[in-house]
């Protein structure tokens, strides 16, 4: 074994390190589960911390903190229907499903694992393959975002219930909320009229809250009446009476939240590779993250599921899938910084202050001259994936209580954590106002059976795929040839314009099949 | 106190039978006897909000990160960092400027204040505030690959003249600091602003990877931003737009040495909305004063990279004035105007949404699927009620919240709510009582979200 390795572990299996590890783990479940503040807030409001810790404890924090978070989004997404980040927005419904069946420690217990499954293969994506993978993002030109992002928009429409032209309906909305503000390319001003306020545009976690949280509060104030016999979100599954009490306590809980998930790991180990191969590519690419890998690998995983009908009704593959993929591409996000000292998003921009502060320079020579922190910065991610099995439990079965709260006490509360995590983004009412306005727009558009996801990932991407669409024509001084005329803007261009087909196709032929049945149902009934 | 009584009292008449008012009342006595509403006699008494008008992690939440925190130690009150980003600073730098100006708002000002307005995308101007110090300054340099054939800048230049509009460059949006940088270089040089073609990208970052990857020949942006790169040997540096040599990189040449007068760059500063009591003005710059000569904060700008500066009130408040006349030279002329009058302008990408829009709108009403569906709930005149009720109470805390501070408008909304819902009056306070404070203490003392604070003083 090499020196470096071992002084690694040295410096990484310390009394401080262990420590900031488990805090950060909890710290940040915390801010993960609390919509409306983001991994990127927890981050931010850590460096503070980071000025008494050595580069390898505060790198070590920030890893765990926003891996832990990525998952803890899972948890309202599932009991409460809030998408905790953005990366949880793909699979709201599926997962929320399974607390309207009462079933929700199945659903969270399937994210967990999976969230774990997926951070420990973008970790070994990221010690293996870092540096070979890191040029992929050289053959990353506007014109290959633009096609990713599209993709991830069909993915989208794709994966969402009901039919694909109503997808297309909430994704046009989405694309036309996010030209609202200034134009990043641009930097003109659209749809301001003038105020202030709009200069800033529809921020989309406000926008997220107000579409799925409120408007599913509202949903269910509706008729309070009908839906209220048991007083509660969900009957809570009464399990059979054990005697012995650690088994009742202990051994039983920890074994019903994850042996089906195991179960569905086993079963799936293919889907596995797949999905967080997805994400740790699309997290390298700097610009494409979490939430991106959730989409595009829902939409694959539909491709290749047997059951494509149950995605967006309460699909535990797709939840499975997406939740692996968006945690992989965290560490994905790390490899642009390290290899290049460019960083991939956010997160990983405030991680590079931090290690230059601590006098260390990200970049192409951090592998020759801090080999040791590269190695423990290797394990700090295998520790946070660990970590996140035990802290990750105790966060769902805390969160369990909250579906045991009588829904009339429950529902003002939600309210009310709506309204503060839409303020504390930023600060301004006017996000409070947004939310309040996109719970209305979802709760008319639910009832018309328009789907919600499109129109999150449409206000999320709008900017950014604009601004490739313009540059892509800039360069090329207009010519549309330009979206082919590279090797993999063509391979990524061919794989967008296949997915439509083969939807159209998909849609054809159930229209096909319905109509004929009506056709031999009315010859019978003559 | 008083005016902390009035809402209580209203709402018993409108909640009477229902008893909901108690809880209101407990804990407004609770809240008082626990923080003990005290006086403001001395500035500062409560948290100080510092407005960053970009987003958190950037190198100006990093500054501004870093003197809040040693503000909290040389004024002893929490300094909350907002980060109110979004339309390329008008946000921030709006908010910052029509705030109180009570001294407990202050902005993170940026060279974006000196140019937004002379692009008409807002009436904020340096006028509109009290300068209180700028904190640093980071000036623009030119970056090409390792590979590139040009080894100085004139080389730069000639191959310009040479095939004026083939080159491209990016580092910023357009009409962005390194764009008005690359612009009053090629002015100042004689060349015409569209001699090369500006790719608008988001920023330094995405820019410098477009550079390594070929899409760019150089970019324009701050030194710190391409340190990593630099120091790796991927890219060099031409010139910096510097008054004199940066003792950081004392290899770098400046434009001056080049024979081209033009000195441009970021810069942060400290400022408060005009009409700030002198007498705390004086407090905050006196504060700020020994945080940008101490130590720490030298430690952090050298370490992080960042230019130092500590130009004081006056100096600054010249320097705002100075710097604003030549952007505004810039962003007048002719060639500039017509830069930015694009091809692909700004309305083609809505233009085509909408147009898409319409038709998907036209399918879906022509086959009738735009109806309510029949699985949909009914609407009940009682859940409309609780329906309005619900927007009511959020649209009532907007309103109230500012004024009356988050723990009573919080109480109001969750108290409107538990009383419509009908729950039981002591199930009501508990939730109330528990909460209320439990999440004030969680977002705004420990997570610095600036929840705001109202009659209560808490």
């Amino acid at each position: 074994m090499n020196e470096a390795l071992m002084q690694a572990f040295g410096q990484v299996f310390t009394p401080e390190v262990l420590l900031a590890i488990v805090f950060a783990a909890i710290y940040g479940v915390f801010m993960g589960a609390v919509p409306g503040l983001s991994a990127t807030m927890a981050v931010a409001l850590f460096v503070p911390v980071t000025y008494w810790m050595g580069p390898v404890p505060a790198v070590a924090a920030i890893v765990t903190m926003s891996a832990c978070a990525i998952f803890a989004g899972d948890i309202p997404t599932t009991l409460l229907r809030i998408p905790g980040t953005p990366a949880s927005a793909a699979y709201v419904d599926d997962a929320y499903s399974y607390t309207l069946r009462g079933q929700s420690d199945h659903a969270l217990g399937v994210a967990l694992l999976w969230s774990v499954a997926g951070g420990l293969f973008g970790a070994l994506v990221l010690m293996l393959l870092g540096h070979q993978l890191a040029n992929i993002a050289a053959y990353f030109g506007v014109a290959e975002y633009f096609w990713l992002y599209l993709l991830g928009l069909s993915s989208a429409i794709v994966v969402s219930r009901g039919s694909v032209i109503k997808g297309m309906l909430s994704l046009f909305i989405g694309l036309l909320l996010a030209t609202v503000g200034l134009s990043s390319v641009h930097t003109a001003a659209r749809f301001t009229f003038g105020q202030p306020e709009l200069f800033q545009g529809i921020d989309f976690i406000a926008a997220m809250i107000g579409l799925f949280g409120l408007s599913e509060v509202l949903r269910i104030l509706m008729d309070l009446e009908r839906t209220d016999s048991a007083g509660h979100l969900t009957p809570p599954a009464r399990s059979q009476p054990v005697s012995d009490y650690v088994r009742r306590y202990l051994i039983h809980p920890v074994v019903s939240l994850f042996r089906p998930a195991l179960h569905l790991l086993r079963m799936r180990t293919g889907h596995w590779v797949r999905s967080s191969a997805i994400g740790s590519l699309i997290g390298i690419l700097p610009g494409a993250g979490a939430d991106i890998a959730s989409w595009v690998s829902i939409g694959a995983s539909q491709r290749f599921s047997k059951d494509p009908d149950a995605y967006g009704r309460g699909s535990l593959e797709g939840l499975a899938d997406a939740t692996a993929a968006n945690s992989s591409a965290l560490a994905g996000t790390w490899i642009p910084a390290l290899v290049f000292g460019i960083p991939g998003d956010s997160i990983t921009a405030i991680a590079m202050g931090v290690l230059l502060m601590k006098n260390m320079d990200p970049g192409p020579a951090i592998f020759e001259e801090q080999p040791v922190f590269v190695y423990s910065l290797y394990m700090a991610f295998i520790l946070a994936n660990l970590v996140l099995i035990p802290v990750g439990f105790l966060a769902i079965k805390a969160g369990g209580f909250v579906v045991r709260v009588p829904r009339r006490v429950l529902l003002p509360i939600i309210l009310l954590f709506c309204v503060i995590g839409a303020y504390a983004i930023k600060g301004s009412y006017f996000d409070v106002g947004i939310m309040l306005g996109m719970g209305l727009l979802g709760f008319a558009l639910e009832r018309r059976q328009v789907p919600l996801g499109p129109l999150v990932l449409g206000i999320i991407l709008g900017g950014p795929l604009e601004a490739r669409f313009i540059q892509t024509l800039t360069v090329s001084g207009g010519s549309p040839l330009a979206f082919f005329n590279r090797p993999a803007a063509a391979l990524l261009g061919m794989a967008c314009i296949a997915l439509w087909m083969a939807t159209a196709v998909m849609k054809m032929k159930q229209n096909w099949k319905k109509d004929r049945k009506e056709l031999v149902a009315a010859e019978e009934s003559e | 106190m008083p005016r902390l009584i009035a809402p209580s009292t209203k709402r018993r008449s409108l909640a009477g039978k229902y008893g909901t008012f108690k809880p209101i009342l407990v804990i407004a006595a609770i809240s008082c006897l626990v923080v003990g509403c005290k006086e403001q006699e001395t500035f500062p008494s409560r948290p100080i909000t510092l407005i960053c008008p970009w987003s958190a992690g950037g190198g100006t939440d990093q500054v501004a990160r870093q003197i809040a925190m040693q503000l909290e130690h040389t004024l002893g009150v929490p300094v909350n960092v907002l980060n109110a980003t979004g339309g390329a600073g008008v946000t921030g730098h709006t908010r910052g400027a029509q705030a109180n100006p009570d001294g407990y708002t202050i902005t993170m000002i940026t060279s974006e204040l000196n140019m937004l307005h002379w692009r008409g995308m807002t009436n904020i101007s340096y006028l509109d505030y009290e300068p209180l110090m700028q904190v640093n300054r980071d000036y623009a340099a030119v970056f090409v690959r390792a590979d590139a054939p040009w080894s100085s800048l004139q080389e730069l230049e000639q191959a310009i003249r040479a095939r004026p509009g083939t080159l491209t460059a990016s580092g910023t949006a357009f009409g962005g600091v390194w764009h008005v940088s690359m612009v009053g270089w090629l002015l100042k040089s004689g060349f015409s602003a569209d001699a090369v073609t500006w790719i608008p990208m988001d920023g330094s970052a995405p820019s410098l990877q477009e550079l390594m990857a070929g899409g760019l020949d150089f970019v324009v942006c701050s030194l710190p931003e391409a340190r990593s790169l630099l120091e790796a040997g991927a890219i060099r540096t031409l010139g910096v737009m510097a008054e004199e040599r940066l003792a950081r990189y004392p290899g770098v040449p400046t434009f001056k040495e080049h024979g081209i007068e033009w000195t441009s760059g970021t810069w942060r500063g400290l400022a408060v909305p005009k009409g700030i009591p002198e007498e705390r003005a004086e407090v905050l710059t006196n504060a700020l004063r020994q945080v940008v000569a101490g130590d720490a904060y030298m430690d952090f700008l050298q370490a992080a990279g960042f230019g130092s500066a500590a130009l004081p009130r006056q100096e600054f408040a010249a320097f705002l004035e100075q710097e604003n006349e030549a952007y505004g030279e810039v962003f007048a002329s002719d060639a500039f105007q017509a830069v930015t009058s694009q091809r692909y302008g700004p309305w083609l990408f809505p233009a085509v949404v909408i147009g898409l829009m319409a038709v998907t709108i036209a399918v879906l009403l022509g086959s009738g699927a735009l109806r309510v569906h029949d699985e949909a709930q009914e609407v009940t005149a009682r859940g409309a009620f609780r329906v309005g009720i619900a927007v009511g109470a959020i649209i009532l805390y907007m309103l109230v919240a500012e004024q009356a501070g988050y723990v009573l408008s919080a109480a109001l909304l969750l108290a409107v709510l538990f009383w419509t819902f009908k729950v039981k009056w002591y199930v009501a306070a508990g939730v109330v009582l528990v909460l209320v404070p439990l999440t004030y203490q969680v977002f705004a003392v420990y997570l610095r979200v600036g929840l705001p604070w109202g009659w209560l003083g808490w």
